[in-house]
């Protein structure tokens, strides 16, 4: 499984870490692990240390998943390599997302 | 399950039938070679076990027959035999053979192999059905292809024609273009400039472009503000689009002087290729078309200069993701250089082919992944 959901309860925060090749393959998945939770976290983490390439779908797949959670919740981008990091700059995902 | 039992001993057809019932299968025995061909026809087991020692004819022969009517389904046939000198079942595979169980045999031995042979079947039915089913996705994507391939050529043929002042090259990926490059030359001469780059491939891509392809022929007429241009860009594919996807793009405008007034989201930086070989950026510094709502769209413009002899070259990021056969990406440094290099020619119809060369060789045979929009733009002021 290329996408893995670890809850953390006591502290209220979920991280979605994601392996490998980040595209649209993943759509489905994706989307199932942010919206399968059983309530909301008040802090989000995506995982992207073991992302090796990421394209423009994953771009809109964030969007997605920035859309159907409340806007007041962050959601942390984290772990991207150099290149991706600038893909999500150049697209300026730092103005929806905390990009670490 | 079907079974197909030919053996010429009747202990033998009793005793395959017998157990070969109890695991839930119908069986159907023959003795005969004739006989084996005709119930093959008419009966279509899944599965044939056969004696090799016929009455009749050569049982070896019948295996031949029996793969050959199968044609392209998978039939597994158990061959049996008494005499389990290595030549003989040698020749059983030989002569088309899945699988050889010696007599005598226990009820065990029987009972796994057919249960192995019918788990395979089982396999090789839902490979099938699969395969049936990625077929017809893969023509109906195909098809969708051709239809959003065929939208977006209509759309491009309204764009201005190459020149010494305008250059565009469109590759398409394997299956189809999402990026889009439309130019056209005012009425007060200002040259107005959109290079898109929607996310992923197909149908969904072409759909954005219809309406951005109307709105940007309007604003050419109308003269529309560019800061309004982009926010009409950005309201209409808000509206359009699913959320999941946006356009990155450059809006360009290019006065008759080489002024140049700019709105860059979601792209790579675009170049200027100075006549002394030195290279200035126009950089894109807002997020992508159609994700912002209207009130928090930032249509602020940046400015730029071409002077004459200066080349303006917008790539996608297909250019730069480009990979050679061993995997390696372009990147921006060899883009540089490539271009550099490449707008020294000052025929740009020939300097944009050398571009696109280079680009081929590069890639050599490896499969192009992206789409590639490369547009070249220079001053028409003397």
């Amino acid at each position: 499984m290329s996408i893995t959901v670890t809850a953390n309860d006591s502290e209220h925060y979920v991280v979605i870490s994601i392996m490998g090749s980040f595209d649209f393959s993943l759509f489905n998945d994706f989307r199932a692990a942010y919206s399968d939770l059983p309530h909301a976290y008040s802090r989000y983490v995506i995982d992207m240390s073991m992302v090796e390439y990421l394209d423009s779908a994953a771009l809109g797949m964030l969007l997605s998943m920035r859309n159907a959670i409340d806007a007041t919740l962050p959601i942390e981008l984290k772990g991207a390599n150099d290149f991706i990091k600038n893909i999500l700059m150049i697209s300026r995902f730092d103005k929806r997302f905390d990009i670490q | 399950m079907k079974l197909l039992c030919v053996d010429s001993e009747l202990v033998y057809r009793d005793i395959i039938s017998l157990y070969a019932e109890k695991e839930g299968i119908k069986v159907r025995c023959e003795s005969s070679f004739d006989a084996a061909v005709r119930a093959f026809e008419e009966f279509i087991p899944d599965i044939v076990m056969l004696d090799v020692l016929l009455e009749d004819k050569d049982g070896f022969e019948l295996v031949k027959v029996l793969k050959q009517a199968s044609g392209s389904r998978f039939i597994p046939i158990i061959c049996l035999a008494s005499d389990t000198a290595d030549a003989v079942m040698d020749k059983c595979f030989q002569y088309g053979a899945d699988d050889f169980i010696p007599k005598p045999f226990s009820e065990v031995l029987l009972n796994i192999r057919l249960k192995t042979h019918m788990r395979h079947i089982a396999l090789i039915k839902e490979m099938y059905r699969k395969n049936k089913a990625l077929t017809y996705y893969q023509t109906m994507i195909e098809r969708e292809h051709e239809m959003a391939h065929h939208v977006l050529d209509h759309i491009q043929t309204r764009s201005e024609k190459n020149s010494q002042h305008v250059a565009i090259t469109r590759l398409s990926a394997a299956s189809f273009n999402g990026d889009l490059a439309l130019v056209k030359t005012r009425s007060d001469g200002a040259r107005l400039v959109f290079v898109g780059d929607f996310t992923g491939h197909g149908l969904p891509a072409s759909i954005g472009a219809l309406p951005v392809m109307q709105v940007f022929f309007d604003a050419v007429d109308e003269l529309v503000e560019m800061g309004e241009l982009a926010e009409r860009i950005n309201r209409i594919l808000l509206s359009i689009l699913p959320d999941y996807m946006f356009c990155a793009g450059y809006l360009i405008l290019m006065s008759k002087d080489g002024h140049l007034l700019y709105w860059g989201g979601g792209m790579p930086n675009a170049l200027i290729r100075r006549s002394d070989a030195s290279i200035d950026y126009l950089q894109s510094s807002h997020m992508p078309l159609g994700i912002l709502p209207a009130n928090e769209f930032e249509a602020d413009l940046h400015s730029h200069y071409l002077n004459p002899g200066d080349t303006l070259i917008i790539v996608s990021d297909g250019v730069l993701e480009l990979k050679n056969p061993q995997g390696d990406m372009l990147g921006d440094d060899k883009v540089e250089r490539l271009i550099t290099e490449a707008y020294a020619n000052k025929d740009l119809i020939l300097a944009q082919q050398k571009t696109e060369r280079v680009l081929a060789e590069y890639r050599g045979d490896a499969a192009q992944l992206d789409d590639i929009t490369l547009v070249a733009l220079r001053s028409s002021f003397l």
